[in-house]
Formats: C-alpha cells, sequence, structure tokens
C-alpha cells in the first residue's frame, strides 16, 4: 500500500462528504422514527399490548446485518448513497429505540408522582418531569450512534452503497493498492474524528 | 364559633393485595391545625397521606377531603383535589436537571393550560406566586441553579416552595426531615410551620422522633398497624404517655409485615397517565 498516491485526492474529498452525508442523514432519518418509537416501547407507559410487538420489532431489526440491509436497499432502490442511508436508518430505529425505552424505563418515578400531585395533566409531566430526566442520556446516545453509524458507512460501499467503502473496493479489485491505501488512511481520520466529536458531546452532557 | 372541618373520616378502610394496611374509626381535622402523626415504619402514615391525597383508593367507610367526597371519579376533580393539598416528600422528588425556579414553577403547572406550559408563557400572577414562595423559604439566590447542586436542606425548601406555589390549604409532610441531620431538621420544621402560619394551611407531617412532633405540632395522633391508638393535644402527651405509646408500637425493632408492603408500594409508578383510572378515581 505504500508509498500513498495522493493523486485520487479530489476522489478522497468528495467520497468522504458522501459518506459524512449517508451517515447523518441515516442517523437522523433513524432517530426521528426511533424516539416515538422508544417512548412507545416503555413498559412502564405503555400497555403490554403496545410495548411488547414495538420491541420485538425493534429486536428483529437490530439483528439484520447491516450489509444485509443495505443489500436489500441497494436492490430495491438502485446503487448510491441513498441506500445507505436507509440501511443506516433501519437499523438505528432498532438500536436508538431500544437505548430510548430503556431510558424511560430506568426513571425515577417519585419527582413524576411530585408533580402529578401538583396537578399537572400527563403530558405537563411529560414535558417538565420525564424530558428534563432523559434528555441528556438521550443525546448522548445519538451522538454515540452517529459515531458507530460514520464507522458502519464506511463500509457500506462494498455492496454499491456509496461512499469510502466503494472507491476501496474498487481500487482493491484493481491492484492499486496505493490509491486504497490513501482512502482507508481517510477512513480512519474520518471515524476518529467522529469519536472526538461524539465524546466532546458526552462529556459537555453528563 | 367551630371550626371549619377540612378531613373527615368514618370508618374508613385500605387494603392492599388482600391484606388492610389502614383502618380509622375516626378522624376529624379541622381548618389551620398542625397534626403530627408518629409510629413505627410500617404503621399506615404513608398510606394516610397517600390516601388523603387520593393516590390509595380505600375501600369502604366515608372520607371527606375539603368537601370532596372519597372516591374522587372525575379525573377533573381529581386535579383540582390534587392541587388543594400540598405534599412534600422525605427525599425531596425534584426535578434535578431543572432549576429551582423551574421546580417551584412546576407547583403552577394545575393552573396553567398545556399549550402555555409548552410554550413556557407564565402569567404575571404565576411569576409573582412562585417569587412570593421562593422568598418564602430564602433561596432567591439560588433560583436559577439546578435543584440537584443545591444540598439535602435546600433542596426540601424548594419542595415546601413547589407545594406553596399549588396555593393549597392542606399540606402534607411525608417523613420531611427523615433524610436530614438534626440542625437542619430543626431549620426546616420552623420553616414549615411559620408557612403553614403564613399561609394559613392545615400542616399534616409524619415524623419518626416524638420530641419534634411534641415541639412543632399542636395535636398528635401514635398509630400502630394501621389504627390511630392514641389521638390528643400535644401538651397531654407527657413523657410518661410517650413511654406507654412507643411500648405498645413495639420498640423492638420489628417491622411490620403489612407495613413494609405498603411502604413499598409508595414508589411504584403511578398509572394516572396511561389512560386507566387513578388510584382511588
Amino acid at each position: 500500500m505504500t508509498p500513498p498516491d495522493w493523486s485520487v485526492w479530489d476522489v478522497l474529498l468528495t467520497s468522504a462528504v458522501e459518506t459524512l452525508q449517508t451517515t447523518i442523514a441515516g442517523t437522523f432519518l433513524g432517530a426521528l422514527f426511533a424516539y416515538p418509537l422508544g417512548v412507545l416501547a416503555a413498559s412502564n407507559w405503555t400497555p403490554v399490548w403496545v410495548h411488547l410487538p414495538i420491541k420485538a420489532f425493534m429486536a428483529f431489526v437490530r439483528s439484520i446485518p447491516l450489509l444485509l440491509l443495505a443489500l436489500l436497499f441497494v436492490s430495491a432502490v438502485g446503487l448510491g448513497p441513498f441506500p445507505g442511508v436507509l440501511a443506516l436508518a433501519v437499523h438505528s430505529v432498532g438500536v436508538l429505540g431500544r437505548f430510548v425505552a430503556e431510558e424511560i424505563e430506568a426513571t425515577d418515578p417519585k419527582p413524576l408522582l411530585a408533580l402529578q400531585g401538583t396537578g399537572a395533566s400527563s403530558l405537563q409531566i411529560i414535558q417538565h418531569g420525564l424530558i428534563p430526566q432523559v434528555l441528556p442520556q438521550m443525546v448522548a446516545h445519538l451522538a454515540i450512534r452517529f459515531e458507530m453509524n460514520l464507522r458502519d458507512s464506511t463500509i457500506l460501499g462494498l455492496v454499491g452503497a456509496g461512499g469510502l467503502g466503494f472507491y476501496v473496493f474498487l481500487y482493491v479489485k484493481q491492484f492499486q493498492w496505493q490509491k486504497s491505501g490513501v482512502l482507508v488512511l481517510a477512513i480512519i481520520a474520518l471515524v476518529f474524528a467522529g469519536e472526538f466529536a461524539a465524546w466532546q458531546v458526552r462529556k459537555r452532557l453528563i | 364559633m367551630p371550626k371549619e372541618v377540612v378531613i373527615q373520616i368514618e370508618d374508613a378502610r385500605v387494603e392492599m393485595e388482600g391484606r388492610t394496611i389502614l383502618a380509622l374509626d375516626h378522624l376529624e381535622v379541622s381548618r389551620g391545625e398542625r397534626v403530627a402523626i408518629i409510629g413505627n415504619s410500617g404503621s399506615g402514615k404513608t398510606t394516610l397521606m397517600r390516601m388523603l391525597k387520593g393516590y390509595v383508593p380505600c375501600q369502604e367507610g366515608k372520607v371527606v377531603v375539603m368537601g370532596d367526597v372519597f372516591p374522587i371519579k372525575d379525573t377533573q376533580k381529581m386535579k383540582t383535589h390534587h392541587r388543594h393539598i400540598g405534599m412534600i416528600h422525605q427525599h425531596f422528588d425534584l426535578i434535578g436537571r431543572e432549576t429551582v425556579w423551574q421546580n417551584v414553577y412546576h407547583g403552577r403547572l394545575g393552573y396553567v393550560s398545556l399549550l402555555k406550559s409548552a410554550l413556557g408563557i407564565c402569567s404575571e400572577r404565576d411569576l409573582q406566586i412562585c417569587a412570593q414562595a421562593i422568598h418564602e423559604v430564602h433561596l432567591e439566590d439560588k433560583q436559577r441553579r439546578f435543584a440537584r447542586t443545591l444540598s439535602g436542606g435546600e433542596q426540601q425548601r424548594v419542595a415546601i416552595a413547589r407545594a406553596l406555589a399549588q396555593e393549597p390549604t392542606i399540606l402534607l409532610a411525608d417523613e420531611p426531615v427523615s433524610s436530614l441531620d438534626p440542625a437542619l431538621s430543626e431549620d426546616i420544621m420552623d420553616l414549615l410551620v411559620s408557612v403553614c402560619d403564613a399561609y394559613e394551611l392545615t400542616l399534616i407531617m409524619s415524623l419518626h422522633l416524638p420530641e419534634l412532633a411534641r415541639k412543632y405540632a399542636d395535636r398528635i395522633l401514635a398509630m400502630k398497624n394501621g389504627k390511630i391508638m392514641w389521638d390528643g393535644s400535644s401538651d397531654s402527651l407527657s413523657n410518661d404517655r410517650i413511654c406507654e405509646i412507643y411500648e405498645f408500637m413495639g420498640t423492638n425493632g420489628v417491622v411490620n409485615g403489612n407495613g413494609t408492603r405498603a411502604s413499598r408500594s409508595a414508589f411504584t409508578w403511578p398509572y394516572g397517565w396511561q389512560g386507566q383510572p387513578l388510584p382511588g378515581g
């Protein structure tokens, strides 16, 4: 792989940006569905016939490997970053939703009971009692999920779902090791930056 | 002129899982009284308070609190009932990640519509009531701090301010000083009694220490196994009497089985916002 061939600089930049965009879109699209589903999956807030099926659904989604999801979406919507976004989003729903549910289940009910005792309505109790208790953890989980999705999305290219991984795979197939080496370095730098960002968010919140 | 009766209980029984944990023959509390309930853990002190608050249903008998006849079926009526009865707890039960001011404002939630509380719109009157409540507990300089950063005594003062912001008629204090050290306990008790005088509240508190009860209450109830064993003015509670009461209440530290169950149930999730009826409602 040495010496690195820096002539792929422009490919590197565009594909790194694509990977980052895929990650951001996938994570937030997933979070959009994960938060409401997670609330419904909390066993202390919803009856068993609501939270059990949702929990089962999320466990099912989690159990499908990300690459397999990406393969499914590539065959469904075609090559490019879009199937990558969908794969990441679906996977994130399974993982983030579970975190949300567990966070809500672990909240201390006594302050909420005290709020009920002031005459507050259910939605007011959620707004003033539950959300302040779980919000920092939720944002921290989102940051961790973003970091992991960034790592995962770099290899989504293997199955044709865009990003850095696609070009790594392309150059490896052409035995252009010097070029693929540069892209691998870029992946390492990107993952490292993602970890640093998530760590900063966690440090500030907890 | 006879005093207005705010709490009236006749032959009330509270059962949980088939066991009777509270059996009260007769209890009347007038407006402005300061009542202390003493008794061992599990004697039904907390259950009595939770019943008055409407958290625990009473199976039979007559219970009338502030003109509301139990059980209260209507949700709206239950909210109004909750509003009229302020309650402070042993572990303060504040929202730690909100500021002191926000925690006091929570006492106003029963008066504010969801839309207004969601948008953070406070009326002039709400602001005034919160400011007065914070002034009453001397926390003006800490109102922007997060509640969890405060000491135990300060947190209990925030809880008192929150209860005051509700504009209650009755204040229930469930072991208000049990998690505080003795010096702080006296401070909090002094504060509690002075705000109850200032706001003309009826105070009902459960206390572990008979000395505190004698010092701060004008009437004392002694409970054992869910029954009231002694009811009288705190002046008439002589040292001999305390020994007598604590003898038949059992000082050997054996916790009553029913009672353990009752106090554990005090921490279960309230089902009020699951679409299921409130306990007692």
